[in-house]
């Protein structure tokens, strides 16, 4: 009775003890950091982030009467910081939400990056393993919170490949002396076996997949940023053969780290001045033995390659100095993926296309963001020898078609 | 196309005469910057002795001064000016000259250190 008296009267000692005392975590919680931990710990401790974005949308074709809407995008970023020099990121995606075998249309697991980084100062590092470099606007950021529109701009889908990821070896830096930055990497070529017509390279990326790594890709850029403008260009050239000399010699290909090359050129300019928002980007791919390409693997692919778009944005919301936006915007893009052809290719006029993109972007926080869009297209006509399926089999093709898009994003 | 480009960013720099980093070491946590090297600009970027980030130290319209950590408060990356603040390359966050965020993935402002005058120097305190 006395023991059960002592421990009545101890019990709310005991409660208020541990209501003082910080919850129990385990080695792997605390080693976890929100943004929050990671902003009060300074700058140098090993930690880990755990952070990352996605997005979903809704899709209308009218052409097609059709509508769609998928989890676009799931991913989660791991980070680890292993001392001040050293560090580790990584990108882990899912697209369109489901993986299943022996399913069609369903999505896809990749990584989209995973590199060392080593810091050497303060303005220079150099990043080891599978990253995005950096070419073009979206390549870097691609995240939905920072580019207008719910589908990213056409141009930096089919022209230049983004999200463009490959293995490899990059050094990144900024100038001390001006607001300069600039970055060169080493990283494994595109394979031309994979590229189909239609798509430009995008197929021939490796994604870090079991890369054929005999051919090789050099890319470098220059960015400086003047007043309110970011000026950039940056450059691509690499060998699209990375078979062994005996399989390029069979198919009369020319291996090699550079054989066979494709080059890549890119320029573009950013302003961004009290709410308003300007953005022009403009590339071109010249890839002077398709020929030989498609005598190999007969995907018609073209000898040059263009791309181009201007996008004007305005946030309404600017002018209050709330955290909240409401950006309105248009883009015009006009890209062609076989601007010129070599004598054993086809033209197809599907190709040489124009979009207009209008629409809203409400972001109540800067991480959050609704969408909603419309995009007209316009395309070149159809070439009838590239029609398998002729009418009135199929549809008659339309060159023009619109789409109403929808959709939501975040990254944290 | 970069030649040409290096070319064009060179002819631009001589626009920027302002632009330099200020190298001094940490003395009891603590970093001295000349005032009058904001004679030259409002903002002076400030990098400690053996660390892998600049602190950017701003006179503001009203004679203060603040003093910001580049470090991205996402992923812990370097900071580049841009525009009227700072941007990461890493996933795109911008922050504003005061340290707000403007653009995601970041959640949380920039890192602040207080500062004090002392004589002709201005000192940021680094344990703040």
């Amino acid at each position: 009775m006395k023991r059960l008296f002592i421990l009545t009267a101890l019990f709310p000692i005991v409660l208020i003890g541990l209501a003082q005392q910080k919850p129990y975590e385990t080695k792997a919680q605390q080693l976890v950091m929100t943004n929050e931990d990671s902003l009060h710990a300074g700058v140098s401790n090993s930690k880990t982030v755990i952070s990352g974005y996605g997005s979903a949308f809704y899709q209308r074709d009218f052409n097609q009467k059709q509508s769609t809407v998928t989890l676009e995008r799931a991913v989660l970023f791991l980070g680890h910081q292993f001392s001040d020099k050293v560090s580790f990121f990584s990108e882990l995606e899912v697209e369109n939400a489901k993986i299943a075998a022996g399913e069609n249309g369903t999505g896809e697991i990749a990584m989209e990056q995973a590199f060392l980084k080593f810091n050497l100062n303060p303005k220079q590092y150099i990043v080891a393993g599978l990253f995005v470099p950096r070419i073009g606007i979206l390549n870097e950021n691609h995240l939905p919170v920072n580019f207008n529109g719910v589908e990213r701009p056409i141009v930096e889908q089919l022209v230049i490949p983004a999200t463009w990821r490959e293995l490899g070896v990059g050094f990144y830096g900024s100038s001390n002396k001006m607001p300069l930055n600039y970055s060169v990497a080493v990283i494994n070529g595109l394979n031309s076996q994979k590229f189909e017509h239609g798509t430009g390279i995008r197929e021939g990326r490796a994604e870090g997949s079991s890369a054929l790594a005999n051919n090789l890709a050099v890319t470098a850029s220059l960015q400086y940023l003047w007043k309110d403008f970011k000026f950039q260009v940056s450059g691509y050239v690499g060998g699209t053969v990375g078979l062994s000399p005996l399989g390029a010699d069979s198919l009369g290909l020319n291996s090699g780290a550079f054989g066979t090359p494709l080059y890549l050129g890119e320029a573009d300019v950013q302003y961004s001045k009290k709410g308003i928002a300007i953005k022009a980007l403009g590339t071109y791919i010249w890839y002077p033995d398709a020929g030989t390409i498609n005598a190999a693997y007969a995907n018609n692919m073209a000898t040059g390659m263009y791309g181009a778009y201007a996008e004007l944005a305005y946030d309404w919301l600017y002018p209050k100095h709330v955290k909240s936006q409401l950006i309105t915007f248009a883009r015009f893009e006009a890209l062609d993926l076989n601007a010129t052809i070599p004598s054993n290719g086809i033209y197809d006029g599907t190709e040489k296309q124009t979009h207009l993109i209008a629409g809203i972007g409400y972001l109540p926080l800067p991480n959050v963001v609704i969408k909603i869009d419309v995009r007209l297209l316009h395309t070149g006509p159809q070439n009838k020898e590239l029609v398998i399926n002729p009418p009135p089999n199929a549809l008659p093709y339309k060159q023009n078609d619109q789409f109403l898009n929808i959709g939501i994003g975040y990254s944290f | 196309m970069l030649v040409a480009g290096g070319y064009f960013l060179s002819e631009l720099a001589a626009c920027n005469p302002a632009y330099h980093v200020i190298k001094t070491e940490i003395v009891d946590d603590t970093l001295r910057v000349p005032l009058s090297s904001f004679a030259q600009s409002a903002i002076q970027f400030v990098r400690p002795q053996g660390w892998y980030y600049d602190i950017a130290v701003r006179k503001t319209d009203n004679g203060t001064y603040e003093s910001l950590l580049l470090q991205c408060t996402h992923q812990q990356n370097q900071l580049v000016p841009a525009g009227e603040g700072y941007s990461c390359n890493l996933h795109g966050s911008r922050f504003g000259n005061d340290g707000t965020v403007i653009k995601g993935p970041a959640e949380n402002r920039l890192k602040k250190y207080s500062t004090s005058i002392e004589q002709d120097k201005l000192v940021v305190h680094l344990k703040s």
